[in-house]
Formats: C-alpha cells, structure tokens, sequence
C-alpha cells in the first residue's frame, strides 16, 4: 500500500506541474464568464444556462484530463525508460497500476474539487443559494464515474501501442456511451435478429457512465438522490474499475518490457 | 555458501513482433557466479548482451531459457530485488522531480520508514555530491548530474548488491575518479558490484573477477591477473582476442 | 502525446466561444449581418442546430425532464409543450408517453434515481425565465426560424411580464423575416393586449392579413389556423374599440374557414343584437 501511494504521488505530481489543468480551467472560467456576460432580454437572474454550460465545460475538461494524463502514464515510462529503474525495486507491476490508477484519478479528484467550487461560485453568484449536498453527489458521482474511464484508459495504454489512438479511442468511447449508452436496448429493439442480441447484449455488458451524470438534477434544483443509490453507484462503478484494473494487469504481467 | 548472483546456462531472447524477422537471441548458454562481496566487472563490446543479461537480473526480461537467482531466489520474485541497488544505462527519470523528490519517492517504494527517509536522502546526496542542487528539477541537471543522481537513487536503499551498466559512461574524469571511489567503498563495506564497462582501466583498478562476454556468449571468466597472466598480454589485449579483432600489423 | 482529445474539445470550446462571442458582438454594435459567424463556422447545419436548442428550451421547461427521441420517436414530430403552451388550449392531458414505472431492464429502474423522472413544468414566479438563453440562441443560430420569436416573445410577455423586451425580440424576427403573418400576429396581439394601443395593433395586424393572403391564400392547405387566429384577434380588438361593424366583417371571414362554424356563428349573431340595440347612453 505504501508503494502504490508512493507511486500515486508521483502522478499528482507531476499532473500539478503540468500546464493541462491550469489551461482547462482557464478556459472553463473563461467561457463561463463569457456566457454570463451575455445580455439575455435584459434579465440577470436566469442562471440555469449558465450552470449548464460550465457544467459541461467542467465535463468535457474531466474527461480530456483523465484521458490524456492516464493514456500517457504507462507510454511515457517505457519510452523515457524511468520504468526500469523503478522495476528495479522491489515493486510488483500489480502495484505499478495501481498506483498509477489511483495517481491519475486522485489528480482528476483534485481538479474535480476545484472545478465544482467554481461551479458553485457561479450557481451562488445569481441563485443565492448554497445546495451543498446536492453538488458533492454530483462530484462524487462524477469523481467515482471518472474511476472507471481511468481504469479502462489504463488498460487501453497497455492494450494499444500508440498513446495518441488510445487516447482517441477511449474518449470516443466515454462520450458514446455518455450519450448513448442509456438508449441502447431502445435502438436494439428496432434491430433485426443478430444485431437486435448483439446491441442489447453489449447494452448489459458496458459500463454505463451516463448513470453517473446528474447535471440535469443540479442544473434544476433537484432534490437529492437517496444516499443508498449514490452507494449502488459506487460500488458499480467500483466493480468496472477493478475488473478493467484486473484485466490490465493481467496483460501487463505478460509484457515483456523492451 | 550461496552466491549472490549465479546464472545458470541463461538464454535471452528477443521475440520480434514483426513477422518474419527471426527472433534475436541476445544471451546463450550463460553461466556466472557472483560471490558476496566482490567487485565484478562484466565486459564486451556493444551488443554482447551485457544489459540483456542485467534485463534479466532484474526481472524486467524473462529468461527464455537457464535460471537466474539473486541471493538465492529467484529474479522473477520482485522480493529478490529489495537488497538491490541498480543503475540504468542512460538516466531514465522522472524529470518534473527534484533529486530529493525522487530520492524521497524511491525510499518509500522500498519501504525506509518515514522517519529515517530525511536522513538517508540526505547520505546519499553527499555521497554523489549533489547537495547544491538538490531542490531542482531533474530537466536542468547536467548529464553527468543526471547520472549521479542516479547513482543515489541506486544506493538509496543501502542495498548489498550494486548493479551498475555502465556506471561511468558521460562523466568527465573527476567523475569517474569518484564512481571508481564509490565503488571502492561499497567493497569495503562488504558489498557485491556487479557492473558492466568499456572502461578497462578502470575495471582493471577496481574489480576483482572479470567475465568478457561477446555474441551473448561467454569468452572468459576470473581474476584479472589471472587472465592477463594466462594470455600473457594486457587486458585490453586480452579483451581484442576474446572477441575476434586481430590489429593490422 | 495524444493530441487527439485536447483538439477534439478544443474545438468545441471554440465553437462554444464563437457562438457566445457572437452574441457579445452583437450587443454592442447592432446586428448587421445576423449570424454570419454562426453560419460560417456550422454551414447549413445550423438548422439542426437551431432545432436542437429549441428542444432544448422545452426540456428546460420540463426541469430537465425530456424524453429522447429513443423513448418515444413520436415525441419528436410532435408539437413541443413550449409551443401548446403558447396556445390558448394548453390545458389538456400531457402525453409524454413514458410512465416511469415501467422500466425494461434493472439499468432503467436503476438509472430513473439519476435523471429528472418526473414531469414537472417550471413553475413559480418567473422561473419561466431560465427558458430564455436556448430560444435566444436558437434565433441566433436559424434567424429565419419564426416560431422561435413567437414563442419567446409569448413567454416574455406572458409569463415574465417583459413586454418591451418581447416587442424587441419580435422586431428582431420581422427584420429577419419581413413577410411573416406570424411574427405580425404575434406583435399585433402584444399591442392589441399589452399596450392596449389599438391603431397600432390594427395596422400590424391588418398586415397580418394581408400577408397571409399573399403567401397562404393560393395553397392547397393553407394555414388556416394563423388566418384564423389574426382574424379573432382582430375582431375581438375591433369589439373592444367599439367598432362593431368592423369586428362582424372579420368574424365573418373567420366564419368561411372555420371548422365549426356554429359557434361563429353564434357569435355574429350576437354582435348584430348588439349592432342593432340603441347605443348606451354614458352613465
Ligand atoms: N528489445 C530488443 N529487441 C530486440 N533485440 C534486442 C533488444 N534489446 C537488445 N537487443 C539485441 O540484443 C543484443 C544484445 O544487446 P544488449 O543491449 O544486451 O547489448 P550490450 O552488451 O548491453 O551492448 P552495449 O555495450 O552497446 O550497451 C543486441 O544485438 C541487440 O540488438
Ligand atoms: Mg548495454
């Protein structure tokens, strides 16, 4: 535990070194504000717009951060060579993925905590109101939904060469099943036979990523979601997350590393 | 006694992921034993499988075929690499790390309690002499910096056995003056060096047992003055015998 | 590096920062060139765009409680609740076909907890207003898109109590539209109603008329609908000012294209009792 916490420091760290965070929220305060400066009918009070469109900048920036800052983890020790040293020591390979699982998606907890402060900056500048509870299940929901992308991203680095496909691949992914993923025994009902199991099938099997995503609930003050199902939540993210880990060092221990 | 490294008939190979390139065979029929406390030099020209044969030790590389062994368990143990310090070829690290941040993150991994950590980064800095630049990032350090940060790092956990590829290689000749120090030292401590080189001068001064490696087979193996004594000519000639390149007369 | 993401969102974000820089733009100096940037940057499939964003209003009517095209492929062509709002008979049973307590899979059951599952209409005071950014975009996005500023102008004036931002909005959309009955309609009924400014009512909706007979009169299946509602508007407006003849002539024009008829009937023959009693003597 020790080593993986050690190895996940090093993660953090050198995610706040790099310029991807600050440059994402720079951008997402940016357009924020840009939005809310926008003179609708000469009305300040309408907020909900607002709260979307940060709301989907804070999303889009999680998801490119999580992606990108995991996609190269494993790419860039092989290529800079820093992973042999590290082998070296008395560190199981099962023990490098995690810490670099739990590195990567501590590192995306850390922004997600200061992208959903601003958030509530925003929402608070127009709605005077504080819904504290509601937007920490939103960012956990979020946080704990980010655990999986990290974990299949990780076993993507391992599965694909190239880091810049993997990391295509694995946001097309995300953003698919984000938006599709709910309607898919939908489509497959409207499918001839083979496709028809064959969708549906894939239905079950996916992780469904779009549970976790609760902006319509903050967006239009909502009431909360039963605490037992924010539980269900995790623990469902949780068991994708430790298969796609599971997986990951399954294949990884077969690697040879040159 | 067990020795601390043996080798035993090791095979390496590199399977190309290409098909139709033949698989290299970098390592063939390898045997070497290491005893506690020696300095060992491990010599050959480029591409004699040196760092293939270290691969190996450090169980980044499956033997194909032999077993290796490190203080008598097995390399694909990671518990077998607890006691080891080892130094890369080239300096492969973290380079948004200060040298103590990277000293710091190496002694967790193997463990050192946090409350001795301070102390031993400290050591270990003034060992290799880095203590000026201690809080930089790895990216400004020079080259022969960058190789004695790495030296730290491979002694970080005070291990009993030092694996070194081509520990000297880019450091001007008050440099290697002190890895050859360095290494005179961990001797006397007791400790075993397992290292490869071009250098035969310095393997000369330093090692006690030599093993010339050429074509991933062994050429020779023992003392240096055994061998010079038995060719009757000087390392360096030795070494040109071993692996086939006659001088135009 | 993987490149790949960041461009992808980069993209995105520049989209986004187009459109709400346009809107800037705009602002300041008066429109000129209505969404020529928007125009460039998506070309002809602005359209959709416009389309999306409209439905996106509904749904934010809806609390964010909006059926896919998924769920109901029907819900889609039909009128949204925005719009039957707008008309007079919005009281009637909603039918957004999707009772949440049949689900097909543990995945719905389960996923119903994360997502708006109730249907609920914004209500309370001026919640309405949070509709407000989708239409204006929409405008933006499709300026030839006319049930955009009827409608936007109907909830401003209506529910918000912002007749003169309403009035602007309409402008807006008879700059981009000139020809269109509904805008005029629309526009006519906030003067006629708002700003109880009878000449100018008429006028608007006289044009209204008119327009409508130029485009519509020569259909197969003229919109009969709008002629009718200007019609009603007008007499009604005719009826307030007092001039009762004018009033019977629209409603009779009314009565040629109604589908019931009687009930207009019954109507004009109440105006002509009207007509024909002796006129009140002011108290
Ligand atoms: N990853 C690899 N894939 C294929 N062949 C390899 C790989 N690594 C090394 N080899 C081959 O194995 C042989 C031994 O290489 P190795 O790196 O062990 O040599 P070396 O003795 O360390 O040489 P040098 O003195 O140049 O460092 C070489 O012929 C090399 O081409
Ligand atoms: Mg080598």
């Amino acid at each position: 535990m020790n080593t993986v916490c050690s190895l996940a420091k090093v993660v953090v760290l050198e995610m706040v070194r790099r310029k991807d965070f600050y440059v994402l929220f720079i951008l997402t305060v940016l357009l924020t504000g840009t939005a809310g400066s926008v003179n609708l009918f000469n009305d300040r009070s309408i907020v909900r717009y607002l709260k979307e469109i940060c709301l989907l900048l804070i999303w889009l920036s999680s998801l490119v951060m999580a992606i990108t800052c995991t996609a190269r983890q494993i790419p860039m020790e092989r290529e800079q060579r820093t992973i042999f040293p590290l082998l070296a020591k008395p560190v199981t390979r099962g023990q490098f993925l995690l810490g670099k699982f739990l590195g990567c998606w501590l590192a995306v907890g850390m922004a997600l905590a200061v992208f959903y402060f601003f958030f509530g900056l925003v929402s608070a500048s127009r709605e005077q109101q504080w819904p504290v509870l509601n937007y920490v299940q939103a960012a956990w929901l979020h946080w704990v939904m980010l655990g999986v992308v990290v974990a299949f991203t990780l076993l993507g680095s391992i599965v694909f060469a190239a880091p810049s496909s993997n990391g295509t691949i694995c946001f097309v992914v995300s953003v698919g099943i984000l938006l599709l993923g709910r309607h898919l025994n939908k489509v497959a009902l409207g499918l001839p036979q083979p496709w028809q199991s064959l969708l549906y099938g894939s239905y079950f099997v996916i992780p469904h990523l779009e549970l976790f995503d609760v902006r319509d609930l903050i967006i239009h003050n909502w009431e909360l979601i039963p605490w037992g199902m924010v539980g269900l939540a995790t623990l469902y993210a949780a068991a994708y997350a430790a298969v796609f880990l599971l997986a990951a060092i399954w294949v990884f221990r077969r690697r040879p590393l040159n | 006694m067990e020795a601390t490294v043996a080798i035993e008939n090791l095979r390496v190979e590199y399977r190309s992921r290409e098909l139709g390139l033949a698989t290299k065979v970098a390592v063939r029929g390898l045997s070497l034993a290491v005893g506690q406390g020696e300095v060992f030099g491990f010599l050959g020209p480029n591409g004699a499988g040196k760092t293939s044969t270290m691969n190996v030790l450090l169980g980044f590389v499956p033997p194909s075929a032999g077993s290796a062994r490190i203080f008598g368990v097995d390399v694909r143990e990671p518990i077998a690499r607890q006691r080891i310090g080892y130094l890369p070829e080239q300096t492969y690290y973290y380079k948004f790390l200060t040298a103590e941040e990277l000293l710091h993150f190496y002694a967790g991994i193997f463990q050192i309690p946090p409350a001795e950590r301070g102390a031993r980064v400290d050591q270990v800095l003034k060992l290799v002499e880095l203590e000026h630049a201690r809080k930089r990032q790895l990216k400004t350090y020079s080259k022969g910096m960058q190789q004695r940060a790495g030296l730290a790092q491979a002694l970080i956990n005070n291990p009993d056995l030092l694996i070194l590829d081509e520990p000297t290689s880019g450091l001007d000749p008050i440099g290697r003056m002190k890895v050859r120090e360095i290494i005179q030292r961990l001797k006397n401590e007791g400790k075993t060096v397992f290292f490869s080189s071009h250098e035969l001068g310095e393997v000369e001064t330093v090692c006690d047992r030599v093993a010339i490696l050429h074509q991933g087979e062994l050429k020779a193996e023992g003392r240096v003055a055994d061998l010079v004594a038995q060719h009757a000519a000087s390392l360096e000639q030795v070494f040109l015998k071993l692996v086939g390149y006659h001088p135009h007369p | 590096m993987s490149s790949h993401p960041l461009l992808v969102s980069a993209l995105a974000l520049a989209v986004a920062l187009a459109a709400g820089g346009r809107l800037l733009v705009d602002q300041q100096a008066q429109r000129q060139e209505t969404g020529s940037v928007l125009k460039l940057l998506l070309g002809e499939s602005r359209r959709a765009f416009a389309m999306h964003v409209f439905l996106k209003a509904d749904a934010y009517f809806h609390q964010g409680f909006y059926p896919s095209v998924f769920d109901s492929p029907a819900a889609a062509e039909a009128k949204t609740h925005l719009v039957e709002a707008t008309e007079e008979n919005h009281h009637h049973e909603h039918n957004h076909g999707h009772a949440h307590n049949q689900h097909r899979d543990w995945i719905e059951a389960f996923g119903c907890h994360f997502q708006p599952s109730e249907h609920r209409h914004l209500e309370g005071l001026g919640q309405a207003r949070e509709i407000l950014p989708w239409l204006r975009l929409a405008a933006e996005l499709d300026p030839q898109r006319v049930e955009t500023y009827t409608v936007t102008a109907y909830w401003l004036r209506e529910q918000l109590n912002q007749v003169k931002e309403a009035e602007a909005f309409l402008r807006e959309g008879l700059r981009a539209n000139p020809d269109s009955y509904e805008i005029l309609f629309e526009l006519g009924r906030l003067y006629a109603e708002n700003d109880r400014d009878v000449p100018r009512a008429r006028i608007v909706l006289e044009l209204a008329v008119e327009k409508w007979l130029r485009q519509e009169a020569s259909k197969v299946s003229p919109d009969h609908v709008s002629y009718r509602q200007i019609l009603g508007q007008l007499a009604a407006l005719e009826e307030r000012a007092g001039n009762l003849e004018r009033a019977l002539a629209h409603y009779f024009r009314v009565y040629q294209v109604s589908p019931n008829p009687a009930t207009v009937q019954k109507r004009i023959e109440e105006l002509r009792a009207k007509l024909a009693a002796p006129q009140k003597p002011p108290p």
